[in-house]
């Protein structure tokens, strides 16, 4: 059985690209070992830089806020001062317990509390923003 | 360069496995997040500026509509809030901090102002917004 093997093989072929093998193997175990995947938000946010954690499960509603302020209710985007309506809706079959909400840096202060004040207003007590690890 | 002549039959094996690794590796290191999020949990703002308590044992941060922060009226620096909130508050334990957003402030300023409230050991952190704060 063995000797079918031992036949001679060519070697210098497979030699030059075994180092080529062997780091896109340790790159694929590395993105899969390092990296955490997540599905992709509908808009891109530059989060917050914060410094706190209260560690939290991961809240089943998400709500971003662009930088110019609109709101994104998974596929709707509303404004923040007649969100809500849409919000109830939107967190209708999510549960008001967890809501994150992830705000861009350099959206305006006004319009998260105006989302907040609309979260209030349909019976939510707490939020969680959701902020980038750093300084 | 190339004039030996490459013997195939035993290469076959290999090529799809190569082509497989690098596909796997090109799909995690597309899909891969190495951004670390953490939450910050914030209660939902007052309705109304007017009803948060402005007694003496409110300490409150302004977000002025120009970036600079507030601390009872006094400008402080980014760095500095920590400090100034623990001045304002003090040895007492039953402190409230009142964050007031000013139309033109920015989330970043009011997430820096919530975890400066936490970290100077605030009872509790009241947020609301206003046109303009009025001193």
């Amino acid at each position: 059985m063995m000797s079918d093997i031992d036949q001679d093989p060519p070697r210098r072929q497979f030699e030059t690209l075994i180092p080529l093998i062997n780091v896109v193997f340790l790159l694929l175990i590395f993105f899969l070992l390092a990296g955490t995947m997540t599905p992709a938000d509908n808009v891109a946010v530059k989060l917050p830089v914060g410094a706190l954690s209260d560690a939290e499960r991961e809240a089943p509603a998400t709500v971003l806020v662009e930088a110019d302020g609109f709101v994104w209710l998974g596929e709707r985007v509303v404004d923040p001062k007649i969100a809500q309506g849409p919000l109830r809706e939107y967190l209708a079959d999510k549960g008001m317990e967890r809501v994150a909400v992830k705000a861009d840096a350099e959206a305006s202060a006004e319009s998260l509390l105006l989302l907040m004040e609309a979260l209030r207003e349909i019976g939510v007590k707490q939020v969680t923003i959701v902020t980038e690890r750093g300084g | 360069m190339f004039d030996e002549p490459v013997r195939r039959r035993n290469m076959a094996s290999l090529t799809p496995l190569i082509d497989v690794v690098f596909l796997l590796l090109i799909f995690f290191m597309l899909t891969t997040s190495f951004l670390k999020t953490q939450s910050l949990s914030v209660v939902t703002p007052a309705p109304s500026a007017d009803e948060l308590p402005t007694d003496a044992r409110v300490v409150e941060i302004w977000l002025m509509g120009d970036g600079t922060l507030r601390v009872d009226g006094t400008p402080v620096e980014r760095e500095g809030l920590v400090e100034a909130v623990k001045a304002g508050i003090g040895a007492r334990k039953d402190m409230t901090v009142t964050i007031l957003a000013e139309s033109g402030s920015k989330t970043q300023a009011f997430v820096s102002a919530i975890e400066a409230a936490r970290q100077a050991g605030a009872h509790d952190v009241g947020t609301a917004r206003v046109e303009k704060i009025t001193p």
